[in-house]
């Protein structure tokens, strides 16, 4: 073929473009915009960006960290109080390396060091994504930390200590679906950020990566392959079943879970989840070594029993094991055997609702207990659960039990 | 919605009784303040029922300890009434022990002691059929206090002395003539007085002691009821067998432990 004739091809090509000139075609970017939606959902950007009853995407939603309360930003395109006049390279710098154009230090609250994996040609369809959102006026007040933490340059040596920068590399040893699993998990996903314990300056423990973390009064639980304290006895369809619907025959997603699920994961496509299931499943298991069950003859093991078999028993069932769909099986939860108690304590005193979904829409609710049993009663209650039917983990006490009521309850726990 | 309201509104009702279109202007009325009041916007509730954590709406438990409506006399008439109607025997304790007079004595103080809840505005029917329910314009307040006296000075005046100072076998018979409307009380109908203290010792001797009585949940011990328990899955294949778990209350049992 000649290169006139290529050419000559090339023009017809372009002529009903030209006859049609004026129509306002707008950015041909249509396929980055709906792959960009996807990616803000995997991100679930809109659970931290988006206040209680506020606009989406406007921010102003307090974040409770243990250095002070942190708004989110507003991230819709207004000129003004929105990141409408960042350019895609400010994105890309924000998410990568956790700066604003200007320069400032951004907190780990918001998680860059996990977006930092995210791969540039992702990080520009969220932008491109982002750009089509309707702008909302909101002024969100950035500096509500107290000092010293309000100074952001403190940032600066917190990266160096605690942020590796740099996109996210394959295991070339590892299938494609793992990878693709462990880019989702590691990165946009920032599974890792409510997962994995904090060090004593907030920073996820590289050593104890999704072991499983207390955040805002709720246990993360372990999500590593630990067959006791981690997803070791679900399948990878179990995984992907509840990453979808919410709930599999193992447990019911509620708490922070349950807007994750809501707002994001059910709404992934299926290879995604299952992409994140085989990671999960492979990438290795780690838990703390089993304890031995407290004895039935325990006294708070008794008084638990009696509380159990009259409170709990005709819901989650005499043997523990629940009714599928509706009341989460105890007997060998790995929510239930935690280290961290506080799920289990704060459903009992405040009552939890489970995620509501296209495939799981009945949202089932637990009542709120706690009118009814005092911290101690809660303890031994939660005590006997840990311990009953094949479970072992730590007791609980009254103080523990005062402590977190005090913090799920009352005008300061909100909903 | 305020007794005034209510009264306005009976009144209302009763002038609308005879006349088309006074009944219409009462409904339009009503219609128009079903939709200026405040609170009364329709709710829309979609997908999910709502729900809120740390909802409960706790019964306030009843103190035992004094009287808050009897006084000493009339407190002890109604506890020497409850007792011969289900006495302490064999089988267990009777009204006085499960606290009856206590209960009694706090759900008069509180709406149920002045019917808050039922129209009592009349008329009221002289010979009313069972159907009719409640035709009387007396509340239980004051069919305790207005009966007791009553009675009170029955016994003044056919045996000189009060009622708690008979003999059981006095008391029994002096029930059973209330209860047959035999006994002719002064200016109070005997049967009347009967029914109040008969039903609410009942109700005292069998309701969740947080409502002060069935102290110890007596009345449920003795009738092998298992209290506050809702779930049976359990035994209900196990027909003929006996029931062994223990009743328990809204504030649990003594195997919880301490409140």
């Amino acid at each position: 073929m000649s290169t006139i004739t290529t050419r000559l091809r090339h023009l017809i090509l372009l002529l009903p473009l030209l006859v049609a000139g004026g129509a306002a075609a707008g950015p041909d970017n249509h396929v980055d915009i709906a792959r960009g939606k996807a990616l803000v959902i995997a991100g679930d950007c809109i659970a931290c960006h988006t206040a209680p009853r506020g606009e989406r995407f406007a921010g102003g939603l307090a974040l409770q960290t243990p250095f002070g309360q942190i708004m989110a930003p507003n991230i819709t395109p207004d000129n003004t109080t929105g990141i409408g006049s960042w350019s895609a390279d400010d994105f890309a710098r924000a998410m990568q390396e956790g700066r604003r154009p200007d320069g400032a230090y951004l907190y780990p609250a918001f998680p860059y060091p996990y977006y930092t994996k995210v791969a540039r040609g992702d990080l520009d369809a969220i932008y491109a994504y982002l750009r089509t959102l309707q702008p909302v006026e909101n002024r969100v007040d950035r500096d509500t930390l107290p000092f010293p933490f309000n100074i952001r340059l403190l940032m600066k040596g917190w990266n160096t200590l605690f942020f590796t920068p740099g996109p996210f590399k394959p295991d070339s040893a590892r299938s494609a679906e793992f990878n693709r699993g462990a880019y989702l998990v590691e990165g946009l996903g920032h599974c890792g950020a409510c997962h994995t314990p904090f060090n004593s300056f907030g920073a996820s423990r590289n050593d104890k990566y999704l072991e499983g973390n207390q955040i805002d009064n709720w246990t993360a639980p372990n999500i590593t392959n630990d067959a006791r304290a981690g997803l070791g006895k679900w399948s990878a369809d179990d995984i992907v079943q509840y990453l979808k619907t919410g709930q599999n025959g193992f447990s019911l997603a509620s708490g922070p879970m349950k807007d994750v699920v809501e707002n994001s994961t059910s709404k992934m496509p299926a290879s995604d989840l299952k992409a994140i299931a085989v990671y999960l499943k492979e990438r290795g298991a780690a838990g703390p070594p089993a304890s031995t069950p407290l004895l039935a003859s325990d006294p708070r093991m008794q008084a638990g029993e009696a509380i159990f078999v009259d409170t709990c028993a005709a819901c989650h069932m005499r043997s523990g094991d629940g009714v599928a769909h509706l009341f989460p099986k105890l007997a060998g939860s790995a929510v239930a055997t935690q280290q961290d108690p506080a799920t289990l304590v704060r459903i009992i005193v405040a009552g939890g609702r489970a995620a509501a979904t296209d495939g799981a829409p009945t949202s089932p609710a637990m009542p709120s207990l706690g009118y009814r049993l005092t911290d101690s009663q809660v303890a031994d209650v939660v005590t006997y659960v840990r311990n009953s039917w094949g479970n072992a983990a730590a007791p609980v006490t009254e103080e523990t039990v005062k402590a977190l009521r005090a913090r799920v309850t009352g005008a300061a726990a909100g909903d | 919605m305020g007794p005034t309201d209510r009264s306005r509104e009976a009144k209302a009702l009763r002038r609308g009784a005879g006349s088309g279109s006074s009944r219409r202007a009462f409904l339009l009325a009503t219609a128009a303040l079903l939709v200026t009041g405040k609170g009364v916007s329709a709710r829309v509730v979609t997908k999910v029922l709502p729900w809120r954590p740390n909802e409960a709406y706790p019964v306030t438990p009843v103190v035992p300890g004094g009287y808050l409506f009897f006084t000493a006399n009339e407190a002890a008439v109604v506890e020497a009434f409850a007792e011969r109607l289900i006495p302490a025997d064999e089988l267990g304790p009777g009204a006085r022990q499960a606290g009856v007079t206590t209960f009694i004595d706090r759900q008069l103080t509180g709406p149920y002691g002045g019917h808050d809840w039922l129209y009592m505005e009349g008329p009221f029917a002289q010979n009313p059929l069972p159907t009719q329910g409640l035709q009387s314009e007396l509340t239980p307040r004051q069919q305790y206090r207005n009966g007791i006296a009553a009675l009170e000075a029955y016994c003044k005046s056919s045996f000189s002395r009060s009622f708690t100072e008979l003999d059981a076998g006095e008391q029994d018979k002096l029930i059973a003539g209330l209860e047959k409307g035999e006994v002719q009380l002064p200016n109070f109908s005997g049967k009347m007085l009967f029914t109040a203290i008969h039903t609410n010792t009942v109700e005292g001797f069998f309701a969740d002691p947080i409502y002060g009585g069935n102290r110890d949940m007596v009345g449920w011990k003795l009738v092998g009821f298992p209290g506050t328990r809702y779930d049976f899955r359990d035994v209900i294949d196990r027909p003929n067998q006996a029931y062994t778990l223990p009743p328990v209350s809204m504030q649990g049992r003594p195997a919880w432990g301490e409140r």
